[in-house]
């Protein structure tokens, strides 16, 4: 099963790999960290203005790190606009995706925040660093093998 | 991680004490550690140090890490950090053990933000719990135990949250043993670790109301 989207990356001789469809029937693709960019510029080129929402997840335990980019086409008088979500996935080891902030300027906050709680590093980011944990903080807390530290709280106050 | 901390807490982290405040009410406040940074000087300092841990040892031998108190330090006059700015101090704060990385004056309390080579227990402001001198040493030792465990961290707000955390920990361990009991006369008494046990005496019976 193709979409539209796939089948134009695929003429114009773009790696990618279709994930199908989610529930809404939005097309979904994969593509490698190191095309990210440059596939990103191609997207915005072809009329994906708006960066609705990044987020990312931690995939299994021990394995994959993915960073999710859902894109959408504004346009004048279009009431269905098209849409497209990207997926990026990362080894957990060394996980580098490279930032699309220079292409979609809302990705700031949201790839800090990825940084932050699973320790995504955003290559060319502007200011990557801790967003909602403590600049000190150790770990990275939304990663599955994480484990919270012993921290006092106040858990009997009456 | 992008930690930016450029002190490293490396070397030896010694006693600086803690001190008696001006009234004998508050004689457990404040308790200083502190990180020397400098070789020559971390040498002489472990001089006295050790000197003061055999006069300490001939007062009264323990098995736990001896608290290795401090002369009192000169204050520097602190600037642009003033209370308005309380925030900015590296510190660790919560109910019952506040540690700052930082010299506090045990009779003027003020702060010496220069010294960050010491660390500085207080302990319980809000006097929730009743405290003896031996009940404040077990602690004060705890604390000394901890910062010697994590000599050689980076001194970030995350490793005096670490310490920090453990002590009140250790502080609910001792109130569950019964070292320590809540202070009924404390201005806020909503029992912050756990509402206290009542052991009923069951051996004597009521006496029958005629």
């Amino acid at each position: 099963m193709q979409g539209r989207l796939s089948a134009w990356l695929v003429k114009h001789g773009l790696v990618h790999r279709s994930l199908g469809f989610d529930y809404q029937g939005i097309e979904t693709l994969q593509i490698k960290p190191e095309d990210w960019y440059s596939i990103a510029v191609i997207l915005y080129v072809y009329g994906y203005n708006y960066l609705r929402s990044q987020c990312a997840y931690d995939v299994a335990p021990g394995g994959l790190l993915a960073s999710v980019y859902h894109l959408t086409r504004i346009e004048c008088g279009v009431d269905q606009p098209e849409e497209v979500c990207i997926k990026v996935f990362a080894p957990r080891g060394n996980p580098r995706i490279p930032s699309v902030f220079w292409v979609w300027k809302s990705a700031d906050f949201q790839e800090r925040e990825s940084y932050d709680m699973l320790g995504i590093s955003y290559d060319n980011h502007p200011r990557l660093k801790r967003i909602l944990m403590p600049e000190s903080w150790i770990g990275w807390p939304l990663r599955k093998d994480y484990i919270a530290p012993n921290f006092y709280e106040i858990q009997d106050a009456h | 991680m992008a930690a930016t901390s450029s002190y490293m807490a490396s070397t030896k982290f010694s006693m600086l004490g803690w001190i008696g405040g001006k009234e004998e009410l508050r004689k457990r406040r404040g308790f200083s550690v502190s990180a020397q940074q400098q070789a020559e000087i971390q040498e002489s300092q472990e001089v006295k140090v050790q000197e003061q841990e055999q006069e300490q040892e001939k007062v009264k031998p323990q098995k736990k890490t001896q608290p290795r108190p401090v002369e009192p330090q000169v204050n520097v006059k602190s600037k642009n950090m003033g209370r308005d700015y309380g925030g900015q101090w590296l510190s660790s704060v919560t109910r019952h053990v506040r540690i700052y990385a930082a010299y506090i004056d045990p009779v003027t309390c003020a702060f010496d933000q220069t010294q960050t080579d010491k660390l500085t227990l207080i302990l319980d402001p809000t006097n929730e719990f009743v405290w003896t001198t031996e009940t404040c040493n077990m602690v004060y030792s705890y604390f000394q135990e901890l910062v010697d465990h994590y000599e050689g961290a980076p001194l970030t707000e995350y490793t005096l949250r670490l310490i920090g955390s453990d002590i009140e920990h250790y502080i609910r361990k001792l109130l569950y043993d019964g070292e320590i009991k809540y202070n009924m006369n404390s201005r806020v008494l909503n029992f912050s670790m756990g509402k206290p046990r009542i052991i009923f005496n069951n051996d004597d019976q009521l006496q029958d109301v005629q």
